[in-house]
């Protein structure tokens, strides 16, 4: 995939825009943010659950990573379009 | 950054519910610089400016501590995360912070409560936050109870009436999203305090702040320094240093006798660097990265940097220095500063800073070969993009933030060592130009067992000069809360799974154990109410280092809440 730096524009003093998220490579995004919890790319168990495999739905994945869970997931401000890239990263993890 | 201070006044009515104490002394720095003159109390965060976290109190003793019994207990309402703070013990009355923000002051014999503090926070900003919902503790000094928030402001709250005073708007949380959650510390005037950073991409700052007014008198930036001040910019290529991660997020120690504040600085982001072994030209951030992963001596009264040692120069580890205690001691009429930190590596420092020695805690280290004496690391392992085994610690470091302990009778320091490992696969991340509310990591990893053994820790007491081992202890996960030592010649070992034990501190003998029913995140403190001896304990499980507890070790871990606090009082029959 082809690194894309995306631009941040004008934000809403209300609700902050889009997070540039290491140019839009779902890797990257992925060890940015979310390995730290998500151990061996999300294909084990560690700090948080084991996300290959997993039984959420498209939606639960995505609702889960724009609300987070008290004391124990952030709230994430991606884009549509990096929300579905991560779905598409876990519904495709294998054992490494 | 916006910084407004707000002067609230001050409530008429006093609200001491359950009967007033003798009106005592107001804490303030000379009754501080005298503190191990008080054992009744615990007035700071260390326990005293020369950080021993000790207790010359000796009623409970040997003889007696197998009769230690719980004599109140108190429950820390939304302790998401569990209860990781400090309580501090002012003239009978114990004060502890608690997640959200919470702050309680109980009477320190019955733990009747005499007041609720109740901060009002962005539930969405809370939401964004990693290093979240918790907070490490307080200061209290000039009737003032003084905390760091998780919004970035200092707040300074009336003892007497748990009322609001002043805040102060130090960090822009909304946009960086980090805040605070370490103690602050108050010296002379000034109250001292250190952001979180070294995972998000901003520049990390230590504030002073006017202990009366609240108003901001100096910052100094962790990463990059201050123009005209250390301005150290130029250890960090292209403008790396502008997100640099960094922070000071525990509170350091306090040398009157040379006016210096010593504090522990945070690792840079990102946290895993892909440059191998040419980190001073290349990788994500080329170069030391100053002053990140050091430990710095600022002036308190104008926030000036006097002196430092980096102790990983370009950490590409995570191996924060702004863990570990400061511990000042004299011996053979020389003075020596010893701070352990997160690596496993203890450095000992003169009272300028400079390395006396350097001495490994823990056995499972190979993010270096070694460090010299002086300081000098030799065979780094620096990491390219891609796949590694068996990098020695883990992320969550060979000792973690809970404090050790020292104890002038016997001379030795006692500290929890972490043995554990991890296997990584680092990416080539881009570069974050801005400050924003993301992450800055850089890699995915897991944690291991080290190779040809298990994953467990230890407390030990050594030398805290030569590191020489005197004894220790073992346990199958390693501890995640603070050690106390005391006059009575105890030390207290609460641990990962419940237990809170009491060892001879001579010779680590264990003579007494109780269970309190969860893990252990915080801090231990004795003191006196009444004219009768105390130890109060945090229980509650839920820090981020805990966190792979339950499916790494399993068994309790797993079905051990992280959302329970409850502040544990012993004491003889």
């Amino acid at each position: 995939m082809a690194a894309v730096i995306s631009a941040v524009h004008g934000q809403e003093p209300s609700k902050p825009g889009p997070m540039q998220s290491q140019g839009f490579d779902v890797n990257k995004l992925f060890a940015g943010s979310c390995g730290w919890c998500h151990s061996k790319g999300g294909r084990e168990a560690g700090k948080g659950p084991m996300l290959m495999g997993t039984e959420l739905t498209d939606a639960q994945i995505i609702s889960r990573i724009r609300t987070g869970k008290p004391g124990q997931m952030p709230a994430f401000q991606f884009t549509d379009e990096q929300l579905r890239a991560i779905v598409d990263y876990i519904r495709a993890l294998k054992p490494a | 950054m916006n910084v407004r201070s707000r002067l609230v006044a001050i409530s008429g009515a006093v609200l001491l519910a359950f009967g007033a104490q003798a009106a005592a002394a107001d804490v303030d720095y000379q009754r501080l610089l005298k503190a191990d003159k008080e054992p009744d109390n615990w007035m700071t965060y260390h326990g005293s400016y020369n950080s021993w976290h000790y207790s010359a109190l000796k009623d409970i003793n040997t003889t007696n501590v197998k009769q230690l019994k719980v004599a109140w207990s108190h429950v820390a309402s939304r302790s998401t995360r569990g209860l990781q703070s400090y309580p501090l013990a002012v003239d009978g009355v114990l004060y502890y912070s608690g997640s959200y923000n919470q702050v309680w002051a109980l009477d320190g014999a019955t733990g009747e409560v005499r007041w609720q503090y109740k901060q009002k926070l962005n539930d969405d900003l809370v939401a964004k936050q990693t290093h979240s919902p918790y907070n490490r503790g307080i200061a209290i000094g000039y009737g003032n109870v003084y905390m760091g928030t998780l919004d970035g402001k200092l707040v300074a709250i009336d003892m007497s009436t748990g009322k609001l005073k002043w805040e102060t708007k130090l960090v822009n949380s909304e946009k960086l999203t980090v805040g605070f959650t370490g103690a602050p510390l108050l010296v002379k005037d000034k109250v001292i305090i250190g952001a979180q950073g070294g995972e998000w991409p901003d520049r990390g700052p230590i504030f002073g702040v006017d202990a009366r007014t609240g108003k901001q008198v100096w910052r100094f930036y962790t990463v990059g320094g201050e123009e005209g001040n250390g301005d150290a910019r130029n250890t960090w290529g292209g403008d790396s240093w502008k997100t640099g991660g960094g922070g000071g997020w525990m509170p350091g120690g306090y040398d009157a006798e040379t006016n210096s504040v010593w504090w522990g600085t945070a690792n840079p982001a990102p946290l895993y660097d892909w440059s191998g072994p040419d980190y001073k030209t290349s990788g994500a951030r080329p170069g030391d990265n100053l002053y990140t992963t050091s430990v710095i001596l600022l002036d308190p009264d104008t926030g000036k940097l006097k002196g430092y040692h980096q102790e990983l120069p370009h950490d590409a580890w995570d191996f924060d220095s702004a863990t570990g205690e400061f511990i000042i001691l004299k011996r053979g009429g020389k003075k020596y500063v010893v701070h352990p930190s997160k690596s496993g590596f203890v450095w000992v420092y003169d009272d300028q800073g400079k390395v006396q020695n350097v001495w490994r805690l823990v056995q499972n280290i190979n993010f270096v070969k070694d460090i010299t004496p002086k300081g000098e690391l030799v065979g780094r392992r620096d990491m390219t993009a891609g796949k590694h085994t068996n990098l020695c610690p883990f992320i969550a470091g060979g000792m973690s933030w809970n404090m050790g302990s020292y104890n002038p009778q016997t001379g030795l320091m006692y500290k929890v060592g972490n043995e554990w490992c991890m296997d990584l696969e680092i990416e080539k991340t881009t570069p974050v130009l801005e400050p924003m509310a993301q992450l800055n990591i850089g890699a995915n990893f897991n944690i291991t067992h080290p190779q040809g053994g298990k994953a467990h820790g230890h407390v030990s007491g050594r030398d805290p000069i030569t590191g020489a081992k005197k004894w220790e202890v073992k346990f199958d996960e390693p501890p995640l809360a603070s050690l106390l030592s005391t006059g009575g010649n105890l030390l207290f070992v609460p641990d990962a799974r419940g237990w809170l034990r009491a060892y001879d501190a001579r010779d680590g003998k264990e003579l007494w154990k109780h269970n309190n029913g969860q893990g252990h995140n915080g801090g231990i403190i004795s003191y006196r109410a009444g004219g009768k001896q105390y130890v109060a304990v945090m229980t509650g499980w839920g820090g981020l280092a805990g966190d792979d507890y339950g499916t790494f070790f399993g068994g309790t871990f797993a079905q051990m809440p992280k959302d329970s606090g409850v502040i544990k009082v012993f004491a003889l029959p």
